[in-house]
């Protein structure tokens, strides 16, 4: 660890969160290892891979520690460079470092990067500084501290009000207090009792789970090892995706360790406590996050949720009194517990404490996984952190909450992100999800593809969520396709107030957001589509012509050389023309011109 | 314990529900996917009622909802009435051939109903109501279950293919309100959910009244065999009276 580390010495970091994998960080990791053992370097190296740094857009991030280098999109031909100036003079390679885009500048550590200056780490603190394969790593920042804390000076009813104290609310969306949860399990009269991790991550880009599970899986079990000593449990769960390989493998090297060094098992570091973990791979269904739908595909049966008039703390998994917690939420355990109540509490709003982690993606220059203090407003998230959007583009909407948030418009870009507030502007915490979009966003499209996500993702089990979904469906279509009629807009009003009062569980509940609130907020598009046959965003084909504003066009050509079905042409430096009958309004075009010359009709 | 339903005081045992309470003491609240010997599924979501604790109003399915608190229910507010009617509208949407789903339709929206497309898909008169599952897991083998999610979901048997645990008891056609289940049957055979099954005349009066299946069903669960075990219900009874009538004379 870099704590130990003289200054004769070096720590390299490599990020192997998925992204940067996916970008070739782990080809990067094992080129410095095997170029190490075969130079001759001044000074003594280490060599780690850790999780998700979260500035997925950089990736592969490359950390030199204790310089405090952070090197951007490193290639494994920069290795040789980056072991002999860096490593062997102390040479900083201007190249690799990060140049602001506002004042031109190199930066070299990411700690003064406007990405990171204005988050704040609890939930994510160790993930991008520790290997997450090594027990030690974790031990050495703090790991399992909070455990021994809670065995040999606290008892169970202590650690309960602290977590009430704490202010914590469930991370997975619901956003109940957490010690409120864990009270109502430890009064329930029945035993034995289980302790579930949902980790059924499964919003469409949404990774701040995956992350954790991946870079942190440490921070998950002690959390879950702390509430098994509070409500009396003995056994617990992790629920993950099969398709999270990379967090199945870690959490389950993470348990082996933690079993191996008695924190898991029989009378846990001496004490009464006997808990132990097995996880349970999910086959993918995104109703499974709900959690009666869990417990039912945990215990082997299908994953349809019930109605929770009896909730899980009193019969929950096999009917017994069950405290299940999203990933996110196990991870802030052990800092309540090791910083107190308080010192938590400090951060975030009046209603909710502490931080969110929110995966930032779409249509803005710095996507990845970010964590702000709750009350954070969404301005800040996405033009601070997130650095605004795309090639300078007009920003239309966020999507918050997964499929079944909301979108908000640009006029409430100024909100304080918490769970209320959000749930207020007609959408919702969720598990975190902050989708951007721009100008170039068709919001009756964006409501037909999340409504369509639903329709094939909700259980079918309730008529309100499976036909309501189905008629909106089918509604939404019909206007993306210039069939729409001004009746569809009241008929999808009504249904969808069916679904959020007679749906059985949360996920048909907020099932119809994608729609109200597009119906609320970007009314004007959806009368576009129906009254004027036209779709202002150039999206719905039907609906769209493009064409070349000739004053504009500075003949480029570049709009013809990636057109994919060769329908435009012209002279060079003449204004181009599109060939009607050709074009497939896929929109590249638009996308390509540096001179905003097409235009949508 | 003492809770209120549509402003009328009624006693129920804690934990009942309160459909359960409400039939009891005939009030009616309606129903799709409910029969009284399977208890409450919480699907259809027609019998959504408000349900006032101290001073919180929810929504509740009644069918699910246990009874442990000195709540007051109404089973009919307008808002509940605008969820039934959509309810109803939605399935009927999804099943434009029922028959059953046209007359609640008429009932719930009043005159007559759009363009109907009478189709002999089944598929077009189920309204998932999930009846015949619990039918087949009570009195069945667990032959056909609730396949795929969302919007995909359907009635089928694994794979779609003939069940090897299919007894042709039909116990699934008998109870679905939509009249979605087909069987298609002579003298001597039946075919339901693809499977072909030989049906077995009684010995008494020649109907056929059973399969072969689900006689063997029956005595491998129950160990009745014999001559009983072959006749078909109306000639079992007349059967009994027979004994009974003798019995009695002999005692006199």
């Amino acid at each position: 660890m870099q704590q130990t580390i003289d200054l004769d010495s070096r720590m390299i970091l490599v990020c192997c969160g998925t992204g940067c994998l996916a970008n070739g960080s782990m080809e990067v990791y094992q080129a410095l290892r095997q170029q190490l053992s075969t130079t001759e370097v001044q000074v003594k190296t280490y060599t780690k891979t850790t999780g998700c740094n979260g500035w997925c857009e950089k990736g592969p991030l490359v950390k030199i520690m204790p310089d405090d280098i952070t090197y951007c999109q490193v290639k494994v031909k920069d290795v040789s460079e980056i072991i002999a100036k860096t490593l062997q003079t102390g040479e900083i390679i201007n190249r690799l470092l990060y140049r602001d885009p506002k004042t031109k500048k190199r930066i070299k550590s990411h700690h003064e990067i406007e990405f990171y200056k204005k988050q704040h780490k609890i939930a994510l603190r160790n993930i991008g500084e520790i290997d997450p394969a090594s027990i030690e790593d974790y031990i050495e920042r703090d790991g399992y501290k909070a455990m021994g804390k809670i065995l040999s000076e606290m008892t169970p009813t202590q650690v309960i009000e602290e977590v009430i104290k704490s202010g914590l609310r469930g991370r997975g969306g619901g956003g109940f207090p957490t010690g409120l949860k864990w009270k109502a399990c430890a009064d329930a009269t029945a035993s034995p009792r289980y302790v579930i991790c949902n980790g059924d991550e499964g919003d469409p880009g949404a990774f701040m789970d995956r992350s954790i599970m991946e870079g942190d899986p440490h921070t998950v079990i002690e959390g879950m090892i702390i509430c098994a000593y509070a409500i009396g449990a003995s056994a617990g769960y992790i629920y993950v995706r099969d398709e999270y390989s990379l967090a199945v493998k870690n959490l389950a090297i993470a348990i082996n360790n933690a079993r191996s060094r008695g924190y898991l098992g029989q009378g846990i570091l001496g004490s009464a406590l006997s808990f132990d973990i097995e996880i349970v791979r999910g086959g993918g269904a995104f109703v499974c996050g709900e959690e009666t739908a869990l417990i039912a595909s945990i215990e082997g049966n299908v994953g349809e949720p019930r109605d929770k008039y009896v909730f899980p703390t009193e019969k929950g998994l096999w009917g017994k009194p069950t405290i299940i917690n999203n990933v996110e939420t196990w991870a802030n355990i052990p800092v309540i517990i090791n910083g107190g109540a308080q010192e938590f509490a400090a951060v975030g709003t009046e209603g909710s404490k502490g931080t969110k982690v929110f995966s930032l993606v779409g249509k803005v220059n710095n996507t990845g996984l970010v964590e702000v203090p709750m009350g954070t407003t969404l301005r800040e998230i996405i033009y601070d952190i997130g650095g605004g959007i795309q090639g300078g583009r007009k920003f239309k909407a966020v999507q918050t909450g997964g499929p079944s948030g909301g979108c908000i418009p640009d006029t409430m870009l100024d909100l304080q992100v918490d769970f209320d507030t959000l749930t207020r502007a007609g959408s919702m915490m969720g598990s975190g999800g902050l989708i951007v979009m721009d100008d170039r966003t068709c919001m009756v499209e964006i409501a037909r593809y999340y409504v369509n996500f639903l329709a094939g993702e909700s259980c079918g089990k309730c008529t309100p969520c499976r036909e309501g979904l189905k008629a909106l469906r089918e509604t939404l279509e019909a206007i993306c396709e210039g069939k729409g009629k001004v009746e569809h807009l009241a008929f999808m009003q009504d249904i969808a107030e069916t679904m959020q009062t007679a749906s059985l569980c949360a996920l048909g509940r907020t099932a119809a957001n994608p729609v109200l609130s597009t119906l609320n907020y970007f009314r004007d598009e959806y009368l576009a589509h129906i009254n004027e046959g036209r779709c202002p965003a150039g999206v719905c084909r039907d609906l769209t012509e493009f064409y070349i504003d000739a004053e504009l066009c500075t003949g480029c050509g570049l709009c013809s050389k990636n057109c994919p079905v060769d329908g435009i042409s012209g002279e060079k430096k003449e204004p181009h023309v599109i060939d009607q009958e050709k074009c497939i309004r896929c929109g590249e075009c638009v996308n390509q011109c540096k001179f905003n010359a097409i235009k949508v009709r | 314990m003492k809770i209120s339903i549509d402003h009328q005081e009624i006693e129920v045992n804690p934990g009942d529900t309160i459909l359960e309470a409400a039939r009891k003491n005939g009030i009616h609240i309606p129903t799709l996917c409910y029969h009284e010997a399977y208890g409450g599924q919480g699907m259809c979501r027609m019998c959504m009622v408000e349900v006032k604790n101290g001073p919180a109003t929810r929504m509740v399915a009644s069918c699910t909802y246990p009874i442990y608190e000195a709540i007051e229910v109404e089973t009919s507010t307008p808002a509940i009435e605008k969820i039934r009617k959509n309810i109803v509208a939605l399935l009927y949407r999804s099943s434009p051939s029922s028959e059953f789903m046209e007359k609640m339709y008429r009932q719930y929206h009043g005159g007559e109903s759009d363009e109907l497309q009478y189709s002999s898909d089944f598929k077009d008169r189920c309204i998932l109501c999930r009846l015949c599952v619990k039918a087949c897991e009570e009195i069945g083998t667990s032959a056909i279950s609730a396949i795929y999610r969302g919007t995909d979901k359907r009635i089928s048997t694994p794979f779609d293919e003939a069940s090897a645990t299919c007894i042709g008891c039909a116990a699934c056609a008998q109870i679905c309100p939509a009249g979605a289940i087909d069987i298609f049957q002579s003298d001597t055979e039946r075919i339901i959910w693809n499977k072909t099954f030989t049906r077995v005349k009684c010995e008494r009066c020649g109907e056929p009244f059973a399969t072969r299946e689900q006689l063997d069903y029956i005595a491998a669960r129950t160990g009745i065999e014999g001559y009983e075990a072959r006749l078909c219900e109306d000639c079992r009874k007349k059967n009994m009276a027979v004994k009974i009538i003798e019995a009695s004379g002999e005692g006199s």
